[in-house]
């Protein structure tokens, strides 16, 4: 998971993450093994932006039953970038 | 918003509208408020995603269309009336420029009513047959009044005569056995009638009460019970009573009973005044369909085929409504009928395309002349209706706002007018020879 491709895996959409656009604040799902040095790094690198913070978060996966049996989701991580004042991403691209 | 109009061929025109882009937009957006209520997308509750989310969700179609939809609501009634067209059918849309941010270009294919060619319809001269109520008629009516209030009375010692009402009891062999339905008791009889079997009634003429006589028939061959078609019988008859109408007198009297009048002269002239208006309301109605006639036959134009299907299809339905209503199916009665749906319709086909030609020679008469109903005449044309039918005037007014229901009414109002408009302009001419 050298590769920013590999770090960053595809956008968050949702109405919290496209509320945060407004104020320059960008969602993504990431490696699970990423920090936020690399994170900001990553972004930086693809998007061609420039990253001010980064917050993240673990997000648990969810328990899902299938009669007896009870199983989970994959755990993720959730990361918000805020940019650079100006800077943009479209991340509308491979819905 | 721009139209233009162009003619293709017979009644069909090229209507071409051209829809300013910020009006576009403007539908786009109440598609897109309108589709994203009903889309649920992932990320996101019914009604919350943005544009963009819900174009890449669905494609871009459908909010097109229903964009398309919003304009077409907004934009043809005034495109119609702009362009002075007077459509009669749905219009075939097809897009030509339909982006955002830029103006919309519609082709729209429309079949229209067609040029009609009026003739002479004011002052159409007419046979008005003179009303008159013969002194035989009224004594007619009469007569049949007598018999309405004819008593009925007993005959004590008397015989059956031609008129009578005999009440008897028979039992009916056939070849020295009894059959079904072959006794009965009590049964009244009106000699002459002709409800029982051909012979029966007559028979019995001159018999006296307490009398058993033989009575000797045969069933006719297309008697409904079929075990019975074609068979002698004998009857074994006995008369019980004997019932006679006795006529009252035409008098005075006779008007009390019968009548609000006290004398027989006040009720002749009640009588007169009765058929002579129904003898006038007759006329009145020849007179009608006479310069309807007469004012379709001066005018000249071509029956779209349309309108003609349109009105055969309405006769079908309302056939089959009423079949429905008693219980059968439309194939059902084509079948007992011996023809088929297309025989009907080809059957039909004279008389709609007569009264699609009346209509539209009277709408373009009602247009010329200026003919128009007014608010009230449709509430007075309500309240009568409240009134036929026993109902409150906000029911009718309720079940008029269903589908189409006021505007057929407006319309029935109009063609009426328009109607006592002709007949009004028309020149009578009294001829006495009916």
């Amino acid at each position: 998971m050298d590769r920013a491709e590999d770090i960053i895996l595809k956008p968050v959409i949702s109405e919290k993450s496209m509320e945060l656009i407004g104020e320059n604040k960008y969602t993504f799902w990431v490696d699970k093994r990423a920090n936020k040095v690399q994170i900001k790094k990553a972004i930086e690198e693809l998007f061609d932006v420039k990253v001010e913070k980064v917050t993240t978060m673990n997000v648990k996966g969810k328990l899902k039953r299938f009669g007896r049996n009870v199983g989970r989701t994959p755990n993720r991580k959730k990361a918000i970038v805020k940019l650079r004042e100006g800077d943009k991403i479209e991340i509308f691209e491979g819905l | 918003m721009k139209a233009e109009v162009e003619k293709i061929e017979n009644n069909w025109v090229n209507l071409k509208i051209e829809v300013e882009a910020e009006k576009v937009n403007q539908a786009l957006d109440r598609a897109y408020r309108k589709l994203v209520k009903e889309v649920s997308i992932p990320g996101f509750r019914k009604g919350k995603a943005p544009r963009k989310i819900l174009e890449n969700f669905l494609g871009t179609e459908p909010l097109y269309e229903e964009a398309l939809d919003f304009i077409m609501q907004e934009i043809y009634t005034e495109a119609v009336e702009q362009a002075k067209i007077q459509p009669i059918d749905a219009p075939q849309v097809a897009v030509e420029q339909f982006e955002e941010d830029k103006p919309l270009i519609l082709n729209i294919k429309v079949e229209v009513k067609p040029e009609i060619k009026l003739g002479e319809y004011k002052g159409i001269k007419i046979k008005k047959p003179v009303v008159e109520v013969k002194e035989e008629e009224v004594q007619e009516y009469l007569e049949k009044l007598q018999k309405r209030h004819a008593r009925i009375k007993t005959v004590v010692d008397g015989t059956v005569e031609q008129g009578d009402i005999a009440i008897i009891d028979y039992k009916g062999f056939i070849d020295g056995q009894t059959f079904a339905g072959g006794i009965a008791s009590n049964v009244s009889i009106e000699v002459g009638s002709g409800r029982f079997i051909e012979g029966f009634e007559e028979q019995l003429v001159g018999a006296k009460v307490g009398e058993t006589r033989e009575v000797k028939v045969t069933f006719p061959e297309d008697y409904r019970d079929k075990n019975l078609a074609g068979k002698e019988a004998v009857f074994n008859v006995t008369i019980k009573e004997i019932k006679r109408k006795e006529l009252l007198p035409l008098d005075d009297e006779f008007a009390k009973d019968v009548s609000q009048f006290n004398t027989l002269e006040e009720l002749k002239e009640d009588i007169r005044n009765k058929l002579k208006e129904e003898k006038e309301k007759k006329v009145r109605q020849e007179i009608r369909d006479e310069v309807i006639k007469k004012v379709v036959e001066n005018a000249e134009l071509e029956v779209p085929e349309t309108l003609i299907k349109r009105r055969i299809d309405a006769h079908i339905k309302r056939l089959d409504e009423r079949l429905k209503m008693q219980g059968y199916s439309l194939e059902e009665y084509c079948e007992a009928a011996e023809t088929t749906e297309e025989e009907l319709r080809e059957k039909y086909r004279e008389q709609a395309i007569e009264s699609v030609k009346t209509d539209l020679v009277l709408e373009e008469i009602a247009q010329r002349e200026n003919i128009k109903v007014s608010e009230d005449e449709i509430f007075e044309e309500i309240q009568n209706l409240a009134k036929d039918y026993n109902e409150s005037v906000e029911n009718v007014q309720k079940h008029l706002r269903l589908k189409d229901n006021l505007q057929a009414l407006t319309y029935g109002l109009l063609i009426d007018k328009t109607i006592k408009f002709l007949v009004d302009h028309s020149s009578p001419v009294e001829s006495s020879n009916e």
